[in-house]
C-alpha cells in the first residue's frame, strides 16, 4: 500500500512504539502516588515532558500532555467560557479563522449557544488569512483569535507571526490580553518553529501525525498565560488536564520527538523535492487544478507535506476508492468530518467553487514516503483517471 | 427445558379468513417458530389464541421475536393456573403488585361454563381482592393504566400488559415478491408494507462500485437485515450494477439516464423475479417525490417490468413514510449519509414527462446486448 494520508494518520514506527510496551512492567504506579513507585513514575513522565520542551526550545512548564490535538484545541476555546462568566460584564469575542480544523471550528461555534460572539474571518482565495481582516475583527471585548498554522486542507503556512504581532500590538494599544492560539498539529515535525518566536501564547500538537501513538498529544502553554481546565479531576499536568497519564504513550511521543524534530529541516527538503514531483505532474495533466492555484509559485509558503487537487468533474470521493483498488490511500476531505458539505467548509470559505470542490482530494506525504511511492502514484493516478474520464464520457 | 413460560398471542385479520383460517393460522405457527431461531417450544393453537410455550431462560428473546412475527395482532406474557378462585385472586394480585398506575380494570372470560361463576361475578371478586390488597389503586372501566385478562378455560389463563404486535397476515401466504431495495428511508417501508400483507419480501440492490462507495451497500444490508427480523426467509441480490450504467451513461442523452437506468433495473429485478418464481417487483416510489417519479415517468419503467409492479407508498406523504420507518427501526440505518447514487449519473436537468413512445424509443436503441441477463445471472445472493 502505497500511504499519501499522513495528514490524517501517519505510519507509525513499530519499533518505538514497541518500546512503550516495556513502560507498562517499569512504571506501572500513577504517577500521582505518594509511594516510591509512583515517584519513579512521575520522574520519568516528567523526563519525557523536559525532552520534549527541549526539542521544542520551550520550558519544560509550559508542556502539557493531553490526548491529542482535539482535546488540546478544546482545552484553549473552552476555556474561554469560564472566564466569560467569571470576568466580564459584556459577553466576550472570539475569532477564529475559517481554515480552522473541525475540533476549533465547532468548539467555537459551540460557544454561541452560550453568549459568546464568534467571528470567523475567511482566508483570501489565495489560501491566506490576512492580519489586517484579523485586525478588523479585533474588538474591544475581543479575548482570544485561534489561526491553525499550516492548514490540513491545503498545507498553506499562515501568518501566524505577522497574526499574533497584530493581535499584541492592538492588545497594547487598548491596554488588554488577547490570547492568540495556534492550531500546530500540521506544522509539528513537520516545519521548523519554536513558539516564543511565533510568538504565540498557546499552540496544539498530536502524536500521530508523526509516527507516535494515538490518544496522545500535548498543548504549549506559554508561562503566564492562565488557562482553566476543560474538565474537572486530580491535579494532574498543572490541574490543567486532569486524569492519570497516559505514562506508556506519552513515552512513545518522546521517542518519536528525538527521532523525528532534529531532521526536520533534513525531511522538509525530502518532502519539498517530493512535492515537487507531484506538482510538476499535475500541472502538466489536462483538468487538473491545484488548489490554491497560487502555490504552483508560492510554494515557500505552503507545507511540502500536504497537497490539495481537483480533477473535476471526477468525484474525489471516487477518486480515492479507485485509487485504494490500486493500492493507494490519499484522502478527500478531513478525516475528521463525515458529512459531505462540511467537509468541504474549508475549500469554500476559500471561495473555492463546488465542482471543484467536490472534485477534490488530498495528497499529504511524510518522513519516510519516497520517490518511487510518488512516481508510481503519479502514474497510478494518470492511468485511472483517463479510464475514468472515457468511461464517464467527461 | 421445562417450557415453563406462556405467551398468549391473538391473532388479527386470519379469523375473517373463512375456509381458509387452517392455512394462515399454519403458516402463522411456521413463521413463529422460524422466527425463534429454533429455541425449544411448544405451539398450541386453539379458542382463537395461539399458545406459545418456551423455556423460561428464552422468556426475553421470545418476547422480542413476538413483536416482529407478522400476523401477531397482540401478545402477553400469561400464566396458566388452576380453576380455583382463589388461587385466581392471589395471581391476580401479584399481577396487580407489578404493573404500574392507579387506574385498573378486571376483564373476564367464561369458556367454561361449567365455573361456578359468571365472567361478571369473576371480574368483581378479582377486582375486589386487588382492591382490598392494594387499596391505593381504583377501579376505571373506560380509561384503566393497566387491564388483567383472565380467561376460564380447560384451566385458567390469566395475563396482562398486552404488547402490540405487527397486525397484518402472516408473510408469505401472500405470494412472493422482490423489492427493489435502496439506501433510502423509502424502499425499506414499501417492502414492510407488503410484507405485512403475507408477501414474502425478497430484495435486490443495484451496486454502482466505485462510483458509490462499500459503505452504501453495507447500509443496505444491515436494512435488510431489519427487514428479515419481520421475515422468516429473506434473499437479498446484489447486483454489480457498475458496467450497465457506464454504458447508459456513455450511450444516452443526459437527461434520459435517470429513467433508462430505472427502466434497466426493472428489467434486471424482473429476469430475477422470474427465476426465483416471485410473482410482483415492490418499489418505494411515491407520486411527486423526485423527477422519476411522476406518472409519465412511472408508466414508462412499469413498461419494462413484465410482471405486477406494487407500490405501496404511492399515495403517502414523506412525513408518514418517515413514522412507519421510525416505528419498523430502519430510518436511523437509512439516514446514514452513503449515497447509492454517483453525481456523475445525475443529470442536471431530468427527463419529468418522458413521452412513452420516445422514451421507449431510446431504451429499445441502449446497444446493452446481455448486460442486462448477465448482471441478473451474476448476483451475489445474501440469505437470512
Amino acid at each position: 500500500m502505497i500511504y499519501l494520508d499522513w495528514a490524517a494518520s501517519s505510519l507509525p514506527d513499530i519499533n518505538l512504539l514497541k518500546q512503550s510496551g516495556n513502560i507498562y512492567s517499569k512504571y506501572y504506579a500513577n504517577p500521582s502516588a505518594v509511594h516510591r513507585e509512583g515517584q519513579n513514575a512521575f520522574d520519568f513522565l516528567n523526563k519525557c515532558r523536559k525532552n520534549i520542551s527541549e526539542l521544542l526550545g520551550c520550558k519544560d512548564n509550559e508542556i502539557i500532555f493531553t490526548s491529542g490535538g482535539t482535546e488540546s484545541n478544546n482545552i484553549i476555546i473552552n476555556s474561554v467560557l469560564k472566564k466569560a462568566v467569571k470576568k466580564y460584564s459584556k459577553p466576550p469575542h472570539v475569532i477564529i479563522s475559517g481554515l480552522e480544523h473541525a475540533s476549533v471550528y465547532n468548539s467555537a461555534k459551540a460557544l454561541s449557544d452560550f453568549g459568546i460572539e464568534v467571528s470567523i474571518v475567511n482566508p483570501l482565495k489565495s489560501g491566506f488569512i490576512s492580519p489586517e481582516t484579523v485586525r478588523e475583527n479585533l474588538k474591544e471585548n475581543t479575548i482570544l483569535v485561534s489561526v491553525i498554522l499550516i492548514s490540513n486542507e491545503t498545507g498553506a503556512v499562515q501568518p501566524v507571526k505577522e497574526i499574533s504581532e497584530t493581535v499584541k500590538e492592538y492588545s497594547r494599544n487598548t491596554g488588554r490580553n488577547i490570547r492568540f492560539h495556534t492550531d500546530a498539529v500540521q506544522a509539528f515535525g513537520k516545519i521548523y518553529f519554536k513558539p516564543d518566536e511565533l510568538g504565540i501564547d498557546t499552540a496544539s500538537f498530536s502524536a500521530h501525525k508523526i509516527g507516535g501513538p494515538r490518544g496522545v498529544g500535548a498543548l504549549y502553554i506559554k508561562n503566564g498565560c492562565n488557562i482553566n481546565p476543560l474538565y474537572c479531576g486530580g491535579n494532574q499536568e498543572m490541574g490543567i488536564r486532569p486524569g492519570t497519564e497516559n505514562l506508556p504513550g506519552i513515552y512513545s511521543f518522546s521517542l518519536v520527538c528525538n527521532d523525528i524534530l532534529p531532521l526536520v529541516h533534513d525531511n522538509h527538503q525530502k518532502a519539498k523535492k517530493l512535492m515537487n514531483i507531484i506538482t510538476e505532474e499535475l500541472t502538466s495533466m489536462d483538468r487538473a487544478e491545484i488548489i490554491p492555484y497560487g502555490r504552483i509559485t508560492e510554494t515557500e509558503k505552503f507545507s511540502p507535506y500536504i497537497l490539495k487537487a481537483s480533477f473535476p468533474p471526477v468525484p474525489g470521493e471516487v477518486l480515492v476508492r479507485v485509487l485504494q483498488d490500486r493500492g493507494i490511500c490519499i484522502s478527500t476531505g478531513s478525516a475528521c468530518v463525515s458529512r459531505k458539505k462540511n467537509r468541504q467548509r474549508i475549500l469554500f470559505s476559500m471561495g473555492i467553487d463546488e465542482t471543484t470542490a467536490y472534485s477534490s482530494v488530498r495528497i499529504s506525504t511524510g518522513h519516510s514516503t519516497t520517490e518511487e511511492d510518488i512516481y508510481k502514484f503519479v502514474k497510478i493516478l494518470k492511468e485511472e483517471l483517463y479510464v475514468l474520464r472515457k468511461v464517464t464520457g467527461k | 427445558m421445562r417450557l415453563d413460560c406462556l405467551f398468549l398471542i391473538k391473532y388479527g385479520e386470519i379469523a375473517l379468513k373463512g375456509g381458509n383460517r387452517k392455512f394462515f393460522l399454519n403458516r402463522l405457527k411456521s413463521n413463529i417458530k422460524n422466527q425463534l431461531k429454533g429455541i425449544h417450544s411448544k405451539i398450541i393453537i386453539k379458542w382463537g389464541r395461539i399458545y406459545l410455550y418456551v423455556d423460561a431462560q428464552d422468556e426475553k428473546f421470545t418476547d422480542m421475536t413476538l413483536g416482529r412475527v407478522l400476523g401477531i395482532i397482540s401478545y402477553s406474557r400469561a400464566l396458566r393456573i388452576s380453576k380455583n378462585i382463589e388461587e385466581i385472586k392471589k395471581t391476580a394480585v401479584n399481577i396487580a403488585r407489578e404493573n404500574k398506575g392507579l387506574n385498573f380494570k378486571i376483564e373476564a372470560r367464561r369458556q367454561d361454563k361449567t365455573f361456578q361463576y359468571n365472567s361478571y361475578n369473576i371480574a368483581c371478586i378479582v377486582g375486589e381482592e386487588v382492591l382490598k390488597n392494594i387499596p391505593r389503586l381504583k377501579v376505571n372501566l373506560y380509561n384503566p393504566d393497566w387491564v388483567i385478562n383472565i380467561e376460564i378455560r380447560e384451566q385458567t389463563y390469566i395475563y396482562s400488559k398486552e404488547k402490540k404486535g405487527p397486525g397484518g397476515l402472516p408473510a408469505g401466504c401472500s405470494g412472493k415478491g422482490l423489492l427493489l431495495l435502496s439506501g433510502g428511508i423509502d424502499s425499506p417501508v414499501a417492502g414492510y408494507l407488503m410484507a405485512r400483507r403475507g408477501l414474502a419480501v425478497n430484495s435486490v440492490y443495484f451496486h454502482t462500485y466505485p462510483y458509490t462507495s462499500e459503505k452504501a451497500l453495507e447500509k443496505v444490508k444491515d436494512l435488510h437485515k431489519i427487514l428479515s427480523g419481520y421475515l422468516p426467509y429473506s434473499k437479498l441480490f446484489i447486483i454489480n450494477f457498475t458496467e450497465v450504467q457506464l454504458e447508459i451513461k456513455k450511450q444516452a442523452n443526459p437527461n434520459e439516464i435517470t429513467l433508462l437506468s430505472r427502466a434497466c433495473m426493472m428489467k434486471i429485478a424482473s429476469i430475477i423475479a422470474q427465476n426465483n418464481n416471485f410473482s410482483c417487483l415492490i418499489t418505494g416510489e411515491s407520486l411527486g417525490q423526485v423527477a422519476s417519479q411522476t406518472i409519465e415517468s412511472l408508466s414508462f419503467t412499469n413498461s419494462q417490468a413484465g410482471l405486477s409492479v406494487i407500490r405501496p407508498l404511492i399515495g403517502m406523504d414523506k412525513e408518514e413514510i418517515i413514522l412507519i420507518a421510525k416505528k419498523i427501526g430502519t430510518f436511523d440505518t437509512s439516514i446514514q449519509p452513503f449515497a447509492d447514487c454517483c453525481t456523475i449519473f445525475a443529470p442536471e436537468h431530468p427527463l419529468i414527462r418522458p413521452e412513452l413512445g420516445q422514451i421507449t424509443e431510446s431504451f429499445n436503441s441502449l446497444k446493452i446486448g446481455n448486460k442486462l441477463p448477465d448482471a441478473a445471472e451474476n448476483a451475489e445472493i445474501i440469505s437470512y
